[in-house]
């Protein structure tokens, strides 16, 4: 210990700093080119610095990549794409979180025979890779007649995101004293009443966590979009990498990259606007007091 | 107000060889106070918990009010319970709080709005129903987990260790509380503690359990005066009685005891004649300190009263007395001596010894040996 109070700035703490800002740089930079290019028109990006400012400032890449913009034979830009992967994304969403939430309660306070096992199982899930599903998930779609559907990927992202939620809710519940729950069944409350009146109004720390996970999980997905869904259903991520692979002559970067930020920009925002719970929420189920 | 009969009640664990409970028997009557003491791992709360329906039993029954309720629903049996930990609802405000149980079981608005008021009243907590648990102390969250038990008028009320979070002085305080709630509204309560001094207090019986063994079930004054065996006089009373292995011999005035010093001086105790047929055999004397006192003139001429000269070891003053240590046949014992009477350690006292409440067990059987 010393009781010598520092005054002006250590050189390690210049360094620290440098290297975070450094990293930070390495970071921004790309993102900073696709807004700027974004901005310019294609004269501009043929003739200019990468990293320089547009010299006009323009809008037309953006409408073009929203309405005009060709995506393969299909020239009406990204807009039914981003609302299709709207359309997929917010009910897996909201419906792997509550089955995970529910699954969690289960498997953290009503504890049957095998129920640890049956845990350890479902954890499995989180580490099969995309790939290897592919084939037999197709067939079941198939099957469902559900192929080509939104209906169908929504399908395959709740069964995906399952194993994921319900360990974060199940993790969330175990550090819940029982007591709790005891004191619920004395006072009259019944399986679903303890889950609903007294456990998921506790949960929105991991509630966030798991709507963050989820929505960046599904909305940037693009393998089971381009293997399961075709022409009108196909989500964002796909209709991104068909519009930058067609080419009509003169390549529009400015377009491709407006594209790419308004599909990266839900993900953005739900990270903003749940950003703080997200941490939150990371810490609660894993450190105690 | 509600009678229960725990009929041997036996439990056991899947997976555990041992039983947790081995049949139990225990009678509570309507407006009793019961508590149920022992060690840690005795059983105790898990015996609460089958009361409350939380834990299933393996075999025997539990009777309220002549009705089996050994195989229903906790929500069913209409028993409230008051947790160790609280167990409020954080989410909910102390009113809501205390409002749950009533709401679920459809009762209608101005009914539960009158009952809270009443609840909160008596335990004096009607400025905070707006607040939620987070926001209140340890006392009065424990006012409040009370007042979720109360409010529901249950037919019996189970306390789990509702004492031991809060700190010594808050305890002594709600100790004293739930005395005078008890007295004022006759509830028949099982109450759970490790605390023997809050059995003490607050019980008209005491269950005394060890290892899913009942050991003594009886009044306060009856399992302090006259414990069934070593386990009971060990557990109950602080200081804790103190063992001394003794050989009854016939003396001159009736039966009597040699004890020994740590100075290896020697006097003569006089003992009960009850031990008439154990002569020239040893027995376990179980003496509590305030039976080893200063000299106290007004006892010199009764019988079983005599004194002796003892080296003190330790001294721990408490306030009210001053608790010494001496050695008895190389045993420690203790000594409840009046302050004002000084002693010092290391030096020599003279002390009394008053043999009319103290207790003999065999060393066999550990039982107490009956008077």
């Amino acid at each position: 210990m010393t009781d010598v109070v520092r005054t002006g700035i250590r050189p390690s703490r210049v360094a620290i700093y440098g290297v975070l800002l450094l990293a930070a740089l390495v970071y921004l930079i790309p993102l900073f080119i696709m807004l700027v290019t974004s901005f310019k028109t294609p004269m501009d990006i043929r003739t200019g610095n990468l990293m320089a400012l547009p010299t006009d400032w323009t809008i037309i890449g953006w409408t073009k990549a929203w309405s005009e913009a060709c995506t393969g034979v299909d020239c009406g830009g990204i807009r039914g794409y981003f609302w299709n992967s709207f359309k997929m994304t917010v009910p897996a969403v909201l419906i792997s979180t509550l089955l995970g939430a529910f699954n969690g309660y289960v498997l953290s306070k009503w504890k049957f025979k095998g129920s640890n096992l049956f845990f350890g199982m479902l954890l499995f899930g989180c580490f099969v890779p995309f790939q290897v599903v592919l084939l037999p998930m197709a067939a079941t779609l198939g099957q469902l007649g559900l192929a080509n559907t939104t209906t169908g990927l929504v399908l395959v992202h709740v069964i995906y995101g399952v194993a994921f939620t319900t360990l974060f809710f199940r993790n969330y519940y175990v550090a819940i004293p029982d007591a709790l729950i005891k004191a619920a069944r004395l006072d009259g409350a019944g399986f679903f009443t303890i889950f609903f009146r007294i456990l998921l109004p506790m949960s929105t720390p991991i509630f966030m966590v798991s709507l963050i996970w989820q929505f960046t999980q599904i909305w940037n997905d693009f393998l089971f979009g381009v293997v399961f869904a075709s022409g009108d259903s196909q989500p964002i991520t796909v209709a991104l990498n068909n519009l930058v692979n067609t080419s009509t002559g003169v390549k529009e970067y400015n377009v491709d990259m407006a594209a790419a930020m308004i599909a990266a920009l839900p993900t953005l925002v739900v990270y903003i606007v749940a950003g703080k719970y997200f941490i939150r929420g990371l810490t609660a189920g894993s450190v105690k007091g | 107000m509600s009678q229960l009969e725990l009929r041997s009640i036996r439990k056991t664990y899947s997976g555990v060889a041992e039983e947790t409970l081995k049949g139990i028997d225990i009678d509570i009557a309507s407006g009793e106070f019961i508590i149920l003491v022992g060690p840690s791992g005795c059983g105790k709360s898990t015996l609460m918990n089958t009361i409350a329906g939380l834990e299933t039993i393996t075999d025997g029954s539990i009777v309220l009010d002549g009705k089996d309720i050994s195989t229903m629903e906790p929500k069913d049996r209409d028993i409230a319970m008051v947790f160790q930990s609280y167990a409020l609802y954080p989410t909910m405000s102390v009113r809501e709080n205390i409002a749950f149980g009533l709401k679920i079981r459809g009762k209608p608005k101005e009914e539960i709005a009158q009952e809270v008021a009443r609840v909160a009243d008596l335990l004096q907590i009607s400025h905070l129903l707006d607040k939620k648990p987070s926001r209140l102390s340890g006392g009065q969250q424990q006012r409040v987990a009370m007042g979720r038990a109360l409010a529901r008028r249950p037919r019996i009320y189970l306390f789990d260790e509702p004492l031991s979070n809060l700190d010594a002085k808050l305890r002594v305080e709600m100790r004293t509380e739930i005395k005078k709630l008890h007295q004022r509204l006759k509830t028949t309560i099982v109450y759970v503690t490790h605390d023997q001094i809050e059995a003490m207090t607050l019980a008209d019986r005491i269950a005394v359990l060890k290892d899913g063994e009942l050991q003594q079930l009886g009044t306060p004054k009856e399992v302090y005066n006259t414990p069934a065996n070593l386990f009971v006089a060990g557990f109950m009373g602080s200081p804790a009685m103190s063992f001394v292995p003794v050989t009854v011999e016939q003396g001159e005035h009736g039966l009597q005891a040699e004890v020994r010093g740590n100075d290896g001086g020697t006097i003569k105790l006089p003992v009960p004649d009850y031990l008439a047929d154990r002569v020239g055999r040893e027995v376990i004397l179980g003496i509590r300190p305030e039976h080893i006192t200063q000299p106290q003139d007004q006892k010199d001429d009764q019988d079983l009263v005599t004194k002796g000269q003892f080296t003190i070891e330790v001294t721990e003053p408490t306030g009210p007395d001053v608790i010494a240590l001496i050695q008895l046949n190389d045993t420690n014992v203790h000594c409840r001596i009046d302050p004002e009477h000084p002693v010092t350690w290391g030096e020599t006292a003279e002390l009394m010894f008053d043999m009319k409440k103290v207790v003999f067990f065999d060393p066999e059987t550990e039982k107490r040996i009956a008077a």
